[in-house]
């Protein structure tokens, strides 16, 4: 399971397949308000990043991924954990 | 077809015509910014649309037609430079390789090998190694959104663009089902080399949170890369028809108003409609005509009963006559186009067969506005480049046997149309050697085309016309174009096929002039409806002097045949069922009906059963396995459904 809800915070593990957009908007969903941490998440499936841009939660970092931390990063409300 | 092609063929074609006409221009008429910067849209557009399709070396080809056009409006290539020729060969290339997709669905496989030279050529036309210099001219972006992506990674482009290097927009909008396509967008993006910048966007806004699919892509993703386009497209290979690749221009950036296309592109108010259509609505106006023909016999019949009441009936149907003329003209109309829809392709096909002929020609088109049918239009095309091709290969003389003759070394070609009521005149004229009559006698002879007294016998107009007999050329010499046009006959049987005729009139050492008559359309035809047995046919109205009811004792047998006399004059009588081959009948009664017709310029006397009304009818010319039968010159759809023959007398009676 790469989506893991802890508390108020969805964590994502390792690279994130397309199914896993899915799992994430239904953890957003039925409670509005968590956050998603990406710092042990791989490569995130576009999808996956979608439903980042379109659903807006706080998105804690760095992320995991290289790619994703240097150009996805920047475009989501990121709280670094340092 | 598959439409997103057949509008790809459509525009195609319409963007090479347009470069074409522009880069023609710019010869004849020097240097002109608006011009250029037309060529270079076309070609832009153009080479946009074929990624869609398996076009590789016509995609290669335009593109580096588009970099040398580019270069000339930023002033990198002077416009002097000769840069017309390689870029006319590409769009004469890119127009053949279109037909053989259209045709076969691929390109033929010379295309990679011609492509390449193609390609080298132009290139050929850049200076060495162009890096755009930063001290040129400023030249516009070329779309908005490369523009506005470019503006918001400005450092990053100013010093990739400083170390020397070409940035590249990239804009990448997958489709909407892209993921169940199994496509990740992302990770292609993470595969593109030398990226620079990334920008990721909703297409249409994002829905409220509770609304939100996760399985449908709505994003648009936009990237920089220094990378070389090739690498770029392979790395998009699958999905060609969602990217657009935009090349930055040099300090761009600095550029802070963004340059939009659209000056000079007036948008003409232009609907395009399927040809079949129009043709459907002619078939319902036809069919019209001919329900308004059973109005006016039935005003006869209720004038007869009620006269006050036949009249005014009689006042509606010529009131419907009226408005149903006006709409078959309007829609006959719909149908007429300019002869410049042909026309305007052969200055660079003409410009071509002289390079290739080592023939300096100067070739001028008059008359290019006059309007006709669509198929005639359409169906000159090929007759007519023959005799383009003809006119520079045959016509017009090597350099030396000009400048012996005191004529110009400059060869004249025109091609000229005008309009002679409901006929089109269009005539190639040249001013070469002409034919020789003696030398056109000789070489039927050598062929064997006549007997040696036939030939004797021939005057000097026969003897130019038998350049249209089949298997017939008078070239002394084949040359690189004889072989891949067709013979003066086959110009004949297209103009014949299109209801044309040609002629040809020549002055030895003046030159030649090919003139075509053809109709400009296909019109109403007025019969007469006329009873043989059970069977009707139509007889044309203009072939028909008059009709008569003559007592049977009034008919002489003359020799094997029959006369009478009218207006004191014999004429021949011929019986309709014996012309048409249907079984004999005796006479019926003591009164004969028959029409009066002109044969050439004798009337003769034609028996039939029985009159009935005149009817305007849309006469179509026949088709496949009637198409071949002797004296008939149509038919035509009648009110109840049934087809109507029509008879062709002169070449019944013949």
């Amino acid at each position: 399971m790469t989506v893991v809800l802890e508390g108020d915070i969805i964590r994502l593990r390792g690279d994130c397949p397309v199914a896993d957009a899915e799992a994430l908007v239904a953890r957003l969903q039925e409670a509005p308000g968590r956050a998603v941490d990406l710092t042990g998440a791989g490569m995130l499936h576009t999808a996956v990043v979608q439903v980042l841009l379109a659903l807006q939660p706080q998105v804690v970092g760095p992320a995991g991924h290289p790619f994703v931390e240097r150009w996805i990063a920047p475009l989501l409300p990121m709280r670094r954990s340092g | 077809m598959d439409e997103l092609l057949a509008q790809f063929l459509i525009e195609g074609r319409e963007l090479l015509q347009q470069a074409s006409e522009d880069l023609l221009a710019l010869e004849r008429e020097g240097h002109s910014p608006a011009r250029l910067d037309s060529a270079f849209r076309a070609v832009h557009t153009l080479k946009g649309s074929v990624g869609l399709f398996d076009l590789a070396p016509m995609g290669k080809a335009l593109h580096a037609a588009e970099d040398v056009l580019d270069a000339v409006r930023g002033q990198r290539v002077d416009a002097g430079s000769g840069f017309l020729d390689p870029v006319l060969a590409c769009l004469g290339a890119c127009e053949a390789w279109l037909d053989a997709f259209e045709r076969h669905g691929v390109l033929p496989p010379s295309a990679v090998e011609q492509g390449r030279q193609l390609e080298a050529a132009l290139r050929g036309c850049m200076p060495g190694a162009e890096v755009p210099g930063l001290d040129g001219p400023v030249p516009a972006l070329p779309t908005d959104w490369a523009a506005a992506l470019a503006a918001t990674q400005a450092e990053a482009v100013a010093a990739a663009q400083g170390a020397g290097m070409t940035v590249t927009a990239l804009r990448y909008l997958p489709d909407a089902d892209c993921f169940f396509l199994g496509d990740d967008p992302l990770a292609l993006m993470r595969g593109l080399p030398e990226l620079v910048a990334l920008r990721i966007e909703p297409r249409s806004p994002w829905p409220p949170a509770a609304e939100f699919s996760p399985f449908t892509c709505n994003l648009m993703l936009e990237a920089l890369s220094t990378a070389p386009e090739e690498e770029i497209r392979r790395v998009f290979r699958f999905v060609p028809d969602q990217i657009t690749l935009v090349e930055l221009p040099a300090s761009a950036i600095a550029t802070t108003t963004v340059a939009l296309d659209g000056a000079g592109e007036a948008s003409a108010r232009v609907l395009r409609v399927d040809a079949a259509r129009i043709d459907r609505l002619l078939d319902v106006v036809g069919e019209m005509m001919v329900a308004k023909n059973a109005l006016a016999s039935l005003a006869a019949r209720v004038g007869a009963i009620d006269a006050g009441l036949g009249r005014a009936l009689a006042d509606n149907q010529a009131a419907m006559e009226r408005l149903a003329g006006e709409m078959h003209r309007t829609v006959i109309g719909l149908r007429m186009v300019p002869l410049s829809q042909t026309f305007r392709r052969f200055p660079r096909l003409m410009r071509e067969t002289a390079a290739e002929l080592g023939k300096p020609i100067d070739f001028q088109i008059h008359g290019d506005d006059v309007e006709a049918d669509k198929a005639v239009v359409e169906g000159l095309f090929q007759p007519l480049l023959h005799l383009l091709r003809n006119a520079v290969d045959h016509g017009i003389e090597a350099a030396p046997r000009r400048a012996a003759a005191a004529k110009p070394a400059t060869g004249q070609v025109t091609l000229r149309a005008s309009r002679r009521g409901d006929q089109i005149l269009v005539t190639v004229a040249d001013d070469g050697a002409g034919l020789d009559p003696a030398a056109l006698r000789a070489a039927a002879l050598r062929r064997g085309l006549l007997t040696p007294t036939a030939i004797a016998a021939l005057d000097d107009a026969a003897a130019l016309d038998l350049v249209f007999a089949p298997g017939f050329s008078t070239a002394s010499t084949v040359t690189a174009l004889s072989g891949r046009g067709v013979g003066m006959d086959a110009v004949r049987t297209a103009v014949e096929d299109l209801g044309g005729r040609v002629s040809l009139s020549s002055v030895p050492g003046g030159g030649t002039t090919v003139q075509l008559v053809l109709p400009r359309a296909t019109v109403v035809t007025t019969v007469l409806v006329i009873r043989v047995g059970e069977e009707r046919f139509g007889i044309p109205i203009e072939a028909v002097v008059e009709s008569l009811r003559l007592p049977v004792a009034m008919i002489q047998p003359i020799g094997g045949g029959e006369a009478f006399v009218s207006r004191d004059r014999t004429l021949p009588l011929l019986r309709l069922a014996d012309l048409l081959g249907l079984p004999p009948r005796p006479r019926q009664g003591t009164v004969a009906r028959l029409l009066v017709v002109r044969c050439g310029d004798q009337p003769v006397g034609i028996e039939v059963d029985g009159f009935s009304e005149r009817m305007d009818l849309l006469l179509r010319p026949m088709s496949g396995l009637l198409s071949g039968m002797a004296g008939l010159s149509g038919s035509a759809l009648m009110a109840d459904g049934r087809v109507l023959l029509v008879l062709d007398v002169p070449e019944l009676v013949g």
